[in-house]
Order: C-alpha cells, then structure tokens, then sequence
C-alpha cells in the first residue's frame, strides 16, 4: 500500500473518510478463497463452483470465519476456472465441483496442498503451488493487471485498501493540473487503443481548445476480434478506470469550465457494464466521484453509453457520432476531435488501458513508467494471447519485449505436435507476422514497419493447420461487413478484395490477382476516410509480403496446404487406421458415411459436404483430409 | 427430364426424349416478372461445370412459397438434385401460384407468420428513460430488452417521444448490428465470429447449427424456438469456440458435433416425447 501524500491534510481527511472501517477487505494475511469471476472462468463453470464451495463451507460451519471472494479476470483463462485459497496463496485451476470438499479439507481447515489439483509445469510436469511461481505469472510485468484478481471489483473499500484514489488525492491535492499534463507526457505514454498518440500531448491539445464544456471519454467499445484487455481491466479493476479519467478531467478541465465524462462500452460485456455502473455508485457515494470532489472543489461524473455492435465506432468520431444517437459514421478529420468532438465540444479520448496507467503514473512517477519500455514505446502492454497457443490468458509486459518471449516463454509455446505458423496483432487492421521475425521486440514503430500494428493488444497465434488464405478472407468479411458505408473506397473496395480472396480459396484464381490485391489494397489505404478503411488491407498486404508461397499454392496447383479451402480438399478414411467403431457413422449429418460395424468405413464424396465433425469425433485419427487436386485440375481443363 | 410446366429446359437436345418432345407445339408463355421480382435465379457453377450447390435445404425451407424442391435421385450423375429455384421466375405459374421472387431463399429472408403480441405497457420504461435523458441507442437497448426485438410500432412512438424523424430512427436501429427488428426465438444462439474462434473452427459450428435449426444465420425457427446469430467477439477467447446462449449462458470449446447434440437436448426439453 502507498502511503498518502500528505495524510494530514483536507484532501487526505477526506480521502480516509471515504473508507468504511467496517467493510470486509481482502487481505493477503486472512483466510479467504478467491474465485474468479471474468467471462472466461464464468463460462468454464464459475457458478456451480461457486455454488459447492458455500455448501461445503456451510457444511462444516466455516461461513463466518472463510470468505469467498469473486475476483475480477486473473488472466490465465486457459486454466479456468481459477480459484486460489488465501493466505498459503495456492492456485488451483481447472475445478469441479467435485474436487471442492477436498481442497477445504487440506488447504483450509488443515494447511496442506492438494497435489492432484495444482497446475502442472508443461515442461517439467512438476506440480507448482504458488502464482509466483508459475512462468506464466512469474515472467510477467504487471502495472494495470496488478489488482486484478486481488480485489473484490464491487468493493470500493478494498480498492482504496490497496492504495486506491490516492493518485487522485496527490493530484487534487497539488492543484496543479499543468503539471499533471507535464507529468503524464513525461511519462512518455502513449495511447493504448492502437494509433499510439501520446497521452499527454492529447490533454495538452484538449485543454487548450476553448469550449462551453470538455468531454472526457474512455473507449471500451473493444471491437476487435481476440482482443479481451479492456474487459478484463474493466470486470477486475473499474476504479483504477475511474481514478485515471477523474485525473483526465481534473488535467483538462481544472480551472477552465466544467468536464464531464463517458464510457462507452460494448454491449456484449455485460459483466463489465455490470461492475462499472456498481463501481460508478460506489464511487458518487464515497464523494470520490460527483460535486465536490473529495472536498476540493472540483466537479465531474461519467455516465455509461453502450455500444451496440458496430466496429467502427471504435474510431473517435464514430464513437462521439454514436453517442450523439446517430449511425456510428465517422467524419474526415480535418478538424479533431480534441478540437470538436462530441456535441461540438472539445472531447479528450482515450482508451481504458490508458486510463488504467494514469493513477500508477501519478503514484510512481514520470521516470519510474519511462524506465520501463523501449526508446519510443514507454510502460507495458497488456496482450490478449489466444489461438493456439498452451497458455492462451492476458498478459502485461514492458514494451520492447520480443515475440518469442511472449508466445514461447510465457505463453508456453504451441501445443503438442503443431509447429508455429504465424501470428497476427491488431485485429482486423493489423497483419500476420511468420516466425522469421519472432525475436523482433514488440513496440508501435517496429510493428508498424513490419507491416502489422500495436492495436489494441490482440495476439492471435496460429499453427499450420491454418490457412492463411482462409485466414486473410476471415479478416476481409469483417471489414466488409462492418464498413460503415459512408466512403466508396471501403466500401466497395474491401468487398472487391473479399471476392477475389474467395476466387483463390476456391482454387480458381489466377497470379494477375495478386498483383490486382497489391493495387486494389493501396488505393483503399489512400482513399478511405477513417482508419478502418485505411487498415483494412494490411491483412492482405502483409500475408502477400509472408505468406506468398501459401498464396501462390492454392492458385498455381490448386492445392491448400493446410487443408483447410474446402473446393480444394476431400475427406477419406484410412482403411487401416479405422476401426468400424460407428462414431462417426452416427455423427454425419448427410449420412455420407456407410460400412459395417468394425470393419472400414468409407465417405461417399458427393454427398460429404466437408463440415469436419467427422474428423473431430475420431479417436483413431483414421479421417486424412487430403488435397482434392487431381479432380479439379481436370474440371479446369475443360 | 420434364419440367412440370412442360418445357424440356435440362433435357439436352439430341436425347431420346427431346426427339419425342419435338414435334409437339408446347403453348408460349412471356416471362413476366411479378413487381416486388428481383430477377431470375439460377444455381451458380463453378468453372469445372458442376454446381456448387450441396443441397442443405436451407432455401428449400426458407423460401415463403414452397416453390423449392429438392430431391435426391442417385441416377442423375451430372445434376442430382431436381433444384426448380432454377428460372424461379419464369416458372410463376406453377403449384400454387407460388414464386412471388422476393428473394427469401438467397437473402435469407425471415420465414413468414411469426409475431408475437406486442404489449405497449412495457414501452413505458423506455419512455421514462427517454425522458430521463437516455439517448436514441440507449432507448433503443431498452426497448430490445422489453420485447426481444425492435417492433415497428415502438420505433415509431420513440421517434414521436423524442421528436425525431421515423427515418432517423430506423436508421440508427439498422445500423447497429445488435439491433433486431424481427422477433427472436426462445433461445438465442449466438456463435462467437472472433478471430481466436474462427482460427479453433468457429464456421463450421456456425454450419452446423445451421444444418440442425434448418434456418439460416439471422433467421428464427419457425416454431418460435431457436435464433441464430453469430457475434464478432465476446471476449472468451481461451474457451474457443465459443457459443453464448441466451445472455447468461457461455459454452466454450463447441465442436460442430456438440453443435447439434445442443440443438438435440434443447428441443427434447421443449418437446417431450
């Protein structure tokens, strides 16, 4: 815990009377068990794990003296779902319901460990207790998700327990919202939402534009596909969102005209939504929010505005159009938005990590965030790693950190037998890196320059059994579907892209294409109004800068070389591997397969219509997917 | 092969049949295309000749009109599936008047005659937030919550409450992806379209489902039961495949197999054998 500023003045009075004494704070010290509540472990079984763990605690009348606490997101959601019994501090992932009743017995009545249950090293198979002793933790430098999994996220007290507001105090306190901007652009961050303007720079511009009003806005309307940060920052943390954007608006607002503050949210997090409007009451009641900020004399509130589905209002002048109850279109940006932005007024956004890095910049210092980082790219950034990779969870490192670190060291590499294709950053805009360029380090300039982008920290790891193709056209129908409409290049331009992404999975394209993507792809970047239009192509771009050869496969021998375009590939079985055990008899959906029992199967190709369930329920591995060339050459040369 | 409107229109000349059916004077008809027609329709083909077309009967059963038929006959090598959507257009006089061309089986269109009532005391919530200072998308959200999905007549009364043009607020309604304007099932499924899902398998569950509700993506069942939706990302990226339920419920790790066995288990409860 941080100590106050100056614990005897008004300001931190004020702030020791904004906690309640009375209230339960988690504790490293007392006896607790913490489950976690974040989307992941919610749908791998939170609720009845929930439900056994106070039948067994009432059962042995421990009700009183153990408390259960529900976390927000620890990060490590491949495991979930997680629970982990104070004070030993012993990780348990992957429960059931079932495994409850021992784990009370041992780990909280008694002080042993349940061995069968702990996480298990993948390279050394040892049994690991602790968090800190797991790499996935171990290796990870966390500022933003430091709380996370810490604290009760509907606490305001345990919040303020761990050194909470106190940056707010500090600043208030001072009363000198220049010197905030100086500091936060000291700091040398820089937005966390993907273009990576500086932080400071954007509150400079803001408070220098006169206006009725300033808005400060906090972007949540995290759109991009395999992107979870600022969910998890949200489900886990929500005051450190609002302490940061109080700073915000204190730094813009302070001394100039009144500030008021959004979040626009998503839709589909209803967690999040959920915590935040908790954390945002609690916030009003404890008059660290609202009139009179914590007696000082400063006003401001946030109020939550939630999205409803559409990408593009990710982007700032989308988003404010939204919120002003129009369709989400942006506008050129000729005039910005910390100029005009939301009803005409002077609007600061920013996204929730960002925020979230405020109050430990305040705390800590301008030189203790630079320290961390590279030359340009200062702190850490939280990635959401997932695909196919062992651990697939959140993960905050300094930036500069290389590729191989985050995926291999940390994420523990890919699974079992699958070799490392690519990996792509930055959602839909950002682009597919192969393994060659796996020890560069992770900042905004050298994705930039190799062709991807920071995003918003989605980190997708594919293995060969992904096309890239197959995987660039995924990309292009979302941004063909969630083109706004508004400007032609986008619009058609990324429609055109898709068709002839399609013609070469279906094995009909031709090498002018390529050189048709390549020019087609500029011109949207040239031509296109917003950022979404302007990055749509960089999927394209950068798997033809990789991945030509994949590319070059499918239109030059008709083949898919990860077996996945389905005009190119058939479904067989290997006499010799199948058994005749049925399962995938009963489980074909076109009745496609026919044979007796125990003895080889076979697919009757017209009417298998490829959907792969086939392959999946096969325990034998006796279903090879194999390259359906020969047949299509022919139908080519007729 | 016959068509049923007389014409011999696959049956290629020189066969024995189009030798008999030569010399008879079939009567002329002019294609006239009904007003809501958006043209003709024809299966598309590939470059090799054969038609892509792998008789999901997913048209057959949207199409409003019945005027689909699909029909396996092993005998036909080159065309197995009698597929009469095929000139849909032009075959308007046949059984039942039927082909009025509006396109439901290529658009996916929402099968007809699924309504509920709409009960205007739950519109006074939205109202109350309207006046509170909820803005259009947060009104609209409400009104979604009250009845599933967006009825014409509550965005007509929360244009007149807020004093917009019904134009103004159809647009907004249908621009965001989240926003229904036909009714929903009892069970949203919604499959996750996020990159992490797509990369784990996520189209062909979404197929799956498809294949087992028999309705397309967007559509409802037309017993009232399911919807089918996909979502681009709900954030549970290390379960993937991810399929949310409803708003509550998320299963993770969906195969196309756990796909149907979910549609299986969910129609057996509502239907008791």
């Amino acid at each position: 815990m941080t100590p106050l500023a100056k614990p005897s003045t008004r300001i931190g009075k004020a702030l020791k009377a904004a906690a309640d004494k009375s209230a339960y704070l988690a504790d490293d010290k007392k006896a607790e068990i913490r489950v976690c509540a974040g989307t992941a472990c919610h749908a791998s079984g939170r609720l009845a794990l929930r439900k056994a763990l106070d039948k067994a605690l009432a059962e042995r009348g421990l009700t009183d003296t153990v408390t259960v606490v529900e976390t927000g997101c620890h990060g490590f959601c491949e495991e979930g779902p997680i629970v982990v019994v104070r004070p030993q501090g012993l990780f348990y992932p992957r429960l059931k319901p079932k495994d409850i009743a021992e784990i009370i017995e041992t780990s909280v009545v008694g002080d042993g460990i349940v061995e069968r249950l702990l996480y298990k090293d993948p390279a050394s198979g040892e049994p690991l207790a602790h968090e800190k002793d797991i790499p996935f933790y171990a290796l990870q430098d966390r500022i933003v998700l430091a709380l996370n999994g810490k604290i009760d996220p509907y606490s305001v007290d345990d919040y303020l327990n761990h050194g909470g507001y106190t940056a707010l105090a500090k600043v208030l306190e001072e009363g000198d919202p220049m010197g905030v901007i100086d500091e936060v652009e000291a700091s040398g961050l820089r937005g966390r939402g993907g273009a990576g303007f500086p932080t400071g720079r954007k509150w400079r511009f803001c408070r220098g534009n006169p206006g009725d009003v300033h808005y400060v806005i906090c972007n949540a309307d995290e759109g991009d596909p395999g992107a979870f940060m600022d969910r998890s920052v949200l489900e886990g943390n929500p005051h450190s969102v609002i302490e940061g954007m109080t700073i915000a608006a204190y730094a813009i607002g302070a001394g100039s005209g009144p500030v008021e503050g959004y979040v626009y949210v998503r839709h589909e997090y209803p967690f999040a939504v959920e915590r935040l409007r908790a954390a945002l009451a609690q916030a009003r009641e404890r008059g660290l929010l609202g009139e009179n900020i914590l007696g000082s004399g400063f006003s401001f509130d946030i109020r939550i505005n939630q999205g409803a589905g559409a990408f593009v209002c990710g982007e700032s002048t989308a988003l404010t159009a939204s919120i002003e109850g129009h369709r989400g279109m942006p506008r050129g940006k000729h005039i910005r938005t910390v100029a005009q932005g939301l009803w005409g007024q002077p609007t600061n956004l920013n996204n929730v990590e960002s925020y979230a890095n405020v109050p430990w910049i305040v705390n800590h210092g301008a030189q203790a965030f630079a320290a961390k980082g590279t030359e340009t790219s200062k702190g850490t950034k939280i990635f959401s790693l997932t695909g196919k990779v062992v651990n697939g969870g959140l993960i905050e490192v300094p930036m500069g950190a290389t590729l191989r670190h985050v995926i291999f060291d940390i994420g523990g590499g890919m699974l079992p037998g699958r070799e490392f294709k690519a990996v792509q950053l930055g959602g839909p805009s950002g682009g597919c890196l192969p393994a060659s360029l796996l020890d560069d380090p992770i900042d905004f300039e050298s994705l930039v320059a190799a062709g991807s982008m920071m995003g918003s920290g989605g980190m997708v790891v594919v293995d060969d059994s992904t096309c890239m193709v197959d995987f660039v056209k995924f990309f292009l129908k979302f941004t063909a579907e969630e083109s706004c409409g508004k400007c032609v290049p986008c619009r058609v331009g990324s429609q055109r892209l898709l068709e002839i992404i399609e013609r070469i999975c279906d094995g009909l394209g031709t090498l002018d294409d390529l050189e048709r993507l390549e020019t087609l792809s500029e011109d949207i970047i040239e031509g296109s109004l917003c950022q979404l239009g302007g990055s749509a192509p960089n999927p394209v771009l950068s798997t033809l800068r990789y991945f030509r050869e994949e590319i070059e496969a499918h239109i030059v021998e008709h083949r898919c070389p990860a077996r996945v375009c389905r005009p190119l590939i058939k479904y067989t079985i290997d006499p010799d591997a199948c058994t005749g055990c049925h399962v995938c008899f009963g489980a074909c959906p076109t009745q496609a397969i026919s044979g007796e029992r125990k003895e080889a199967h076979v697919i009757d190709q017209k009417l298998c219509i490829k959907c792969d369930t086939c392959r999946q329920v096969c325990k034998f591995d006796a279903i090879p997917v194999v390259d359906a060339q020969p047949a299509l050459a022919e139908g080519r040369q007729q | 092969m016959p068509r049923r409107n007389g014409t011999t229109a696959t049956e290629p000349k020189g066969s024995a049949l189009y030798e008999v059916l030569k010399g008879i004077d079939f009567e002329r008809r002019e294609l006239v295309h009904k007003p809501r027609g958006v043209g003709l329709f024809d299966l598309v083909k590939d470059k090799g000749g054969a038609y892509k077309c792998y008789a999901c009967t997913l048209c057959e059963r949207t199409c409003p009109v019945d005027c689909i038929e699909i029909d396996y006959c092993p005998e036909f090598e080159e065309l197995p599936f009698d597929v009469e959507a095929e000139r849909a257009a032009a075959l308007a006089t046949l059984p039942g008047e039927s082909c009025g061309a509006n396109a439901a089986c290529v658009m996916g269109e929402q099968p007809a005659g699924f309504m509920p009532e709409i009960d205007m005391k739950l519109f006074d919530a939205v109202i109350a937030g309207i006046r509170g200072g909820s803005g259009l998308v947060q009104a609209l959200h409400s009104t979604q919550e009250a009845y599933g999905f967006l009825p014409r007549v509550a965005l007509e009364n929360i244009a007149e409450e807020m004093r917009l043009p019904f134009s103004r607020v159809y647009g907004v309604a249908t621009f965001y992806g989240q926003f229904r304007l036909a009714p929903v099932g009892k069970y949203i499924i919604d499959v996750c379209m996020g990159t992490a899902c797509h990369v784990a398998g996520a189209p062909l569950v979404v197929e799956a489902f498809s294949q087992e509700l028999e309705v397309p993506v967007g559509a409802t069942t037309p017993d009232g039961l399911f919807t089918l939706q996909t979502v681009n990302c709900v954030g549970a990226c290390a379960l993937a495949p991810v399929v949310r339920l409803g708003e509550d419920e998320t299963i993770g790790r969906v195969g196309p197999n756990e796909a149907r066995k979910l549609v299986r288990k969910l129609r057996k409860a509502e239907v008791p054998a």
